[in-house]
């Protein structure tokens, strides 16, 4: 059995899961306390060592299909072997490109071991970074799967080919076993490649509110109001800063009490005699939030964008540690322009003065690439990152890959969209690639929607 | 009992102190009693997480202690805190004692070499108060520690759990490191509020609970309200299945199956019917929004199969 764990591994390894020596060793260390025959043990044994979290399950569970059923179905009828004819199309598919990795990868894969495969479909899904620029640099992953979709078929005819030439030498009982043994390996290799991993959702959901009073002002879309009406929404949101702050203060309250400081205890019991009476306790900075804020500021969310620049700006206020950029087709940071003028020129200087281009069609692809190359070092486990907009990327690669990067490395991941639900899964909308990756995402399409999300802020 | 035997064992001794589980479930938790090692259990809300540690620490007949997680847990209120004011009560209160122990002190190195002789009567167990990590450490016998909702902690705290999850020790400054005396069954629950770090995650076994197939749900509505009739409680199942189907703000969980089993009982009803869902809508959604939804479907959610 160690051999097949230690296969599957490696197996798993190639397809990106996280697999410490550590949770192998344990792994290994439990295998004898279960009954390895019963598949539902022997399942929960390797899940629960090597797939730690709800995200990495569904790959989990798709490696363990691939590696445990697709791959060990047994020949049907074992008298007739088809070893050797099997073996002899592997040398065939991988002669076709003898220095190309993707025919020796499929070969491997026919032959039952997927780890090159694995390993080669990872890295066209994660290269996004690949340099060229240009038309077509966006579909970067539906091009380079293109080669190997070439290669499956080259396979299937040299397989076609060679029963053919063969008919003679083989009994049509075996030549049926081999043309669905590789068939099957095929198909497998084929979906693993067409089929995109489904995440299972780890957001808890949208989060909601029933609508109150739905002629108010906090009900109405940041499109539909009349200028007063943005007049008095701007004073509501310096309101809800306001309380952000309180917020903010209330926790240094809470985080006082802390370990003993003695210094200060004996300095205060010189008052009394020196009895240490009153008690000091040293105060535990609190937690400094971290924040990256991405707002989106194309043309299909530009009702919004001014709320959300608002809402930015009052963030860097109340935190220390804010960096905030805003996107079009390429990420401008804004912070600098934040910390130094008030709120209505730092707005004024965001919409003329960044080098952003506002009419250009807005590619989520090319600002998280952008994101990772020059800030992606800056996200950790204490960085909260909030991405504002609508998820629409003119049908570019959306690059869920480096939003799931965002997520492994940072404390919480949040969405707004600033765009009707109804609209969400429609068009060029990515939010349904984007949503299972994230913590939490929010409507965030009018006031009341906005003030909920300041409230429940948590850091 | 010190553990379990087999996978089916665990099984059975949780189902007799009444939490059903699928195989998988016991699966891990067989391993994690087996090997000794930390189980981290995730799921949505109500799904049975703390259920799960109360029930293995009952069939282990094992004490449980419970540590509940939140933001600005600190150590002090985890592991434990000097008792400060019984401390400075009997230094009053032996003042003159340690009068008497210098006044004889011919130097004042002397003296303060005297007091250092009896640092111990300060600092010892006696001012230490425990908390539920250091309890669960020097309990005599294995207990279960349930770090509830690990989730809601802060980094800082997550990093010091690892000192306690891998090598069941801690260390406190003036006393120094305490190994554990007996090794506790640590059961983590997180409802993914935000993830946890790759080394907690390394170090524990993981366990995720979803809401149950409709026949283990059964099955835990039969053991849980044995008063409910048979017909009422398959269709009652059938539709909180269809509910959870519903585009829900929060879904109901087997909690909110059992409280809707008990409300049923309570106001002594035989069949379900659209005007009793709608009745007793407030059981199973928490939330307006949620509850109109489910209103307005009531006559589908009702409907017998």
């Amino acid at each position: 059995m160690v051999p097949l764990i230690l296969d599957f591994v490696a197996c798993a390894r190639a397809a990106g899961l996280r697999v410490s020596t550590g949770e192998v060793l344990d792994c290994l260390g439990q295998a004898g306390r279960i009954d390895p025959l019963d598949e539902s043990q022997f399942f929960s044994l390797l899940r629960a060592n090597m797939a730690k979290s709800r995200l990495e399950q569904e790959r989990f569970d798709r490696i363990y299909h691939l590696y445990f059923h697709e791959l060990q179905r047994e020949i049907e009828d074992p008298s007739v072997s088809i070893a050797a004819q099997t073996e002899e199309i592997d040398a065939q598919v991988r002669a076709m490109a003898p220095r190309d990795p993707i025919a020796g990868a499929i070969a491997d894969f026919l032959g039952g071991d997927p780890t090159a495969y694995l390993h080669l479909l990872r890295q066209i899904d994660g290269e996004g970074d690949s340099g060229r620029r240009g038309p077509g640099a966006n579909l970067g992953s539906l091009v380079r799967r293109l080669p190997v979709l070439t290669a499956l078929d080259q396979a299937r005819t040299i397989l076609a080919d060679y029963l053919a030439a063969h008919r003679r030498q083989i009994h049509w009982e075996a030549r049926r076993q081999i043309d669905r043994h590789i068939r099957q390996r095929l198909d497998s290799a084929r979906r693993l490649l067409t089929e995109p991993e489904r995440h299972a959702v780890s957001a808890q959901g949208i989060r909601r509110k029933p609508p109150e009073n739905p002629d108010r002002l906090g009900e109405r879309t940041f499109s539909g109001l009349s200028p007063a009406e943005v007049d008095q929404m701007r004073q509501v949101v310096a309101r809800l800063v306001r309380k952000l702050k309180d917020a903010v203060g209330l926790r240094h309250a809470a985080r006082s009490r802390g370990l003993l400081d003695v210094k200060k205890t004996l300095r205060r019991a010189a008052r009394y005699q020196g009895v240490p009476l009153e008690l000091r306790h040293r105060r535990r900075p609190p937690r400094k939030a971290r924040l990256m804020v991405l707002c989106d500021l194309s043309g299909s969310v530009w009702s919004a964008a001014r709320f959300m620049l608002n809402m930015i700006y009052a963030f860097q206020d109340c935190f220390d540690r804010v960096r905030s950029f805003v996107f079009v087709a390429g990420l401008v940071e804004v912070t600098g322009l934040f910390d130094h003028h008030d709120i209505d020129r730092a707005i004024a200087k965001v919409l003329t003065e960044t080098d952003l281009e506002y009419g250009a069609a807005t590619d989520y692809g090319l600002t998280l690439r952008q994101f990772r190359s020059a800030c992606m070092d800056a996200v950790n486990r204490k960085t909260t990152v909030i991405v504002i907009g609508d998820g629409r990327s003119n049908y570019g690669n959306p690059e869920e890959g480096i939003v799931a990067e965002i997520r492994d490395r940072c404390r919480r991941l949040i969405w707004l969209n600033p765009e009707s639900e109804a609209f969400w899964y429609t068009g060029d909308s990515e939010m349904r690639t984007y949503m299972p990756l994230c913590n939490e995402v929010r409507p965030c399409q009018n006031l009341n929607q906005l003030s909920d999300f300041i409230r429940d802020l948590v850091l | 009992m010190n553990g379990f035997d087999s996978v089916e064992d665990t099984r059975r001794a949780l189902e007799a102190v009444g939490y059903i589980c699928t195989p998988q479930v016991a699966t891990v938790v067989f391993l994690a009693a087996a090997t000794d090692k930390p189980l981290l259990v995730e799921g949505p809300a109500g799904v049975g997480k703390t259920e799960l540690a109360k029930a293995v620490a009952q069939s282990l007949g094992r004490p449980m202690i419970r540590l509940q997680c939140y933001e600005g847990l600190d150590e002090a209120k985890a592991l434990y805190e000097w008792e400060y004011a019984k401390q400075l009560l009997y230094t009053q209160i032996v003042k003159e004692k340690v009068r008497e122990l210098i006044g004889a002190a011919a130097s004042l190195s002397e003296a303060v070499e005297r007091i250092a002789v009896e640092e111990s009567a300060f600092f010892s167990e006696r001012f230490m108060l425990a908390r539920p990590l250091l309890k669960a450490i020097t309990a005599p016998d294995p207990v279960v520690l349930l770090i509830d909702e690990v989730d809601k902690s802060d980094p800082e705290f997550e990093a010091f759990l690892l000192e306690l999850l891998s090598d069941f020790q801690v260390t406190i400054p003036e006393l120094g490191t305490r190994r554990a005396a007996s090794i506790p069954l640590v059961v983590l629950t997180s409802n993914s509020f935000r993830d946890m770090s790759d080394a907690l995650k390394r170090r524990c076994l993981h366990l995720y609970i979803d809401y149950p197939p409709p026949e283990q749900e059964l099955a835990i509505v039969r053991s849980k309200v044995p008063g409910l009739a048979e017909a009422l409680a398959r269709h009652m199942v059938a539709a909180m299945e269809r509910i959870r189907g519903l585009e829900l703000k929060k879904k109901p969980s087997i909690s909110e199956t059992l409280d809707w089993a008990r409300a049923l009982i309570a106001l002594q009803l035989d069949t379900l019917s659209p005007e009793v869902v709608e009745a007793t809508l407030g059981v199973i959604c928490k939330h307006r929004e949620d509850a109109r939804q489910v209103a307005q479907q009531s006559a589908k959610v009702a409907a017998s199969s």
